[in-house]
């Protein structure tokens, strides 16, 4: 047991390591950082008291990166072991390949959520500055239930990345988690709306896509509404585990049966 | 004991038959060569070896076990063909790494690989990223990873293609080190001068199938033929026009 864990965080700290050290992960965390920050001093048409416009605009903009960021990052976990041939000194160790996958997971949403921390501190910063109002308990409970968007996020690509190439698997997932993102609450009344296939690839949809609307707080963040129940916060990241383990079960599935 | 025993194995990709039959053992404490031309099926037999691949047909034991068993890879040492290692780490983050998933401690990760990499020549370097490595110093950093753990068995395959004589050398020295102390070789290759320079046996491997195997000297024969020879007698004629029959 000990050493699974000193092995899992060897995957982990690795993935950490040459995700931090690509110049395109420091690229879209400083674009970030660029567009955030001096929102913090814009007065939206003019009215300096407008605040809730820029709070919903940095938190989309937070949302967006993230996601950029969790794609970029868990599509790019194997194709290049497999590319590069690193994969055959790995797996000739004595490391498991469910260790593998695991350890290499935890490392990309270690990756993801360290930038999603530092995206909502430049947040905080923001709102603190412009509102007076520092780390409002409804902004934690945003960053918990993203980090379990992230979960879904990376476990997705991942196995994505597992069964396709990895710009099919990135395309793929981006659409998804968007489309979700956008319409997955409106799923089942478009659903009801339609006849024959339509009905059933929109049902197919709601069953089986990963509900990214669920982590959504913005409208709560931005308009300072009360925080989300405890039992239905903890159902939704319930979810995010238990969706992200089915997608890490395929994934392990299909790097067993991955030929060498 | 014998370190490695593969009896009656057969592997096919498709309709391609990549190793037919073969059984072959590796006893502890010498240095086989495992020689072929390109596509004969080393890289198969190794990957089967490490657990990579399972066989169509037939068994391998590896140091006693199944090569799929942690326990058995714990003790065997792996070089690959290309050495290509993440491009983002330095030498010593790569031993740490690669130290960690062999269940070393911190602390004698950190004594054996300083003594490694002082033995090859990389103290220099080690503290760079592997991007910036020559083929050379990359294959170094691929045989330091392959026994840090300290081995008892030590795979390598085709590890000395595109080096310069110098790094051949270093290499041979160091693999004839290695064989004193008593560690078992498995020495997969094409560099027929090299194989015969440092091998205890040979054993050629033609389009999947083992068609000699034995001492150096036993298949050097009477006539005291050089492996270059007797590779391309047993190849066939054809192969001395470089085509293999």
């Amino acid at each position: 047991m000990k050493q699974r864990l000193l092995q899992l965080s060897a995957l982990a700290k690795l993935s950490v390591l040459e995700l931090y050290r690509r110049k395109d992960l420091v690229v879209v965390f400083l674009l970030a950082m660029v567009i955030l920050l001096p929102l913090s001093f814009l007065s939206p048409f003019g009215v300096s008291g407008a605040s809730r416009y820029v709070s919903e605009l940095a938190l989309l903009l937070i949302w967006l990166f993230s996601i950029m960021i969790g794609l970029g990052v868990s599509a790019r976990l194997f194709p290049p072991e497999f590319e590069s041939r690193t994969i055959y000194p790995l797996l000739a160790k004595p490391v498991g390949r469910g260790t593998v996958l695991l350890g290499k997971y935890l490392g990309a949403l270690a990756a993801s959520v360290s930038a999603l921390v530092v995206f909502y501190l430049a947040y905080a910063l923001l709102v603190g500055v412009r509102q007076g109002e520092w780390f409002a308990p409804i902004l934690f409970q945003a960053v918990l239930l993203h980090v379990g968007f992230l979960m879904i996020l990376t476990a997705l690509t991942l196995l994505g990345s597992l069964v396709m190439t990895p710009s099919a698997a990135l395309t793929l997932c981006a659409l998804t988690v968007i489309g979700m993102l956008a319409f997955g609450q409106r799923l089942p009344s478009l659903a009801d709306a339609q006849t024959g296939p339509g009905r059933w690839i929109l049902c197919a949809m709601h069953w089986l896509a990963p509900h990214a609307e669920f982590f959504d707080l913005r409208q709560r963040v931005v308009h300072a509404w009360p925080c989300v129940e405890g039992s239905v916060c903890l159902a939704v990241l319930l979810y995010a585990v238990c969706y992200a383990g089915l997608c890490l079960a395929l994934a392990g599935w299909a790097f067993r049966r991955k030929r060498l | 004991m014998d370190t490695v025993v593969i009896q009656n194995v057969s592997k096919c990709f498709g309709r391609t038959q990549a190793v037919k039959n073969l059984s072959l053992s590796v006893r502890p404490g010498e240095i086989l060569g495992f020689l072929g031309t390109n596509g004969a099926g080393k890289t198969t037999t190794i990957k089967m070896m490490l657990g990579l691949l399972a066989p169509d047909a037939g068994s391998i034991h590896v140091l006693g076990g199944d090569p799929r068993d942690a326990s058995a890879r714990s003790r065997t040492g792996y070089m690959p063909e290309t050495a290509t290692f993440y491009p983002y780490l330095n030498l010593h983050e790569l031993l740490f790494f690669y130290g960690g998933l062999c269940g070393m401690s911190r602390l004698a990760i950190r004594a054996r690989a300083r003594v490694l990499i002082e033995r090859m020549g990389l103290g220099e370097a080690a503290g760079r990223l592997l991007r910036t490595y020559s083929k050379g110093m990359l294959q170094r950093a691929g045989i330091i990873q392959a026994v840090l753990h300290d081995p008892d068995l030590l795979i390598l395959d085709e590890p000395l293609t595109g080096l310069d004589p110098l790094v051949r050398i270093q290499f041979r020295d160091f693999i004839r080190e290695l064989r004193e102390q008593g560690k078992t070789i498995f020495f997969s290759s094409h560099e027929l001068t090299e194989a015969e320079l440092i091998c205890d046996r040979v054993a050629i491997l033609k389009q999947g199938e083992l068609v000699v195997c034995g001492e150096m000297q036993a298949i050097a024969g009477d006539g005291g033929q050089n492996l270059e020879r007797i590779f391309l007698n047993v190849l066939g004629a054809d192969a001395e026009k470089g085509v293999p029959a």
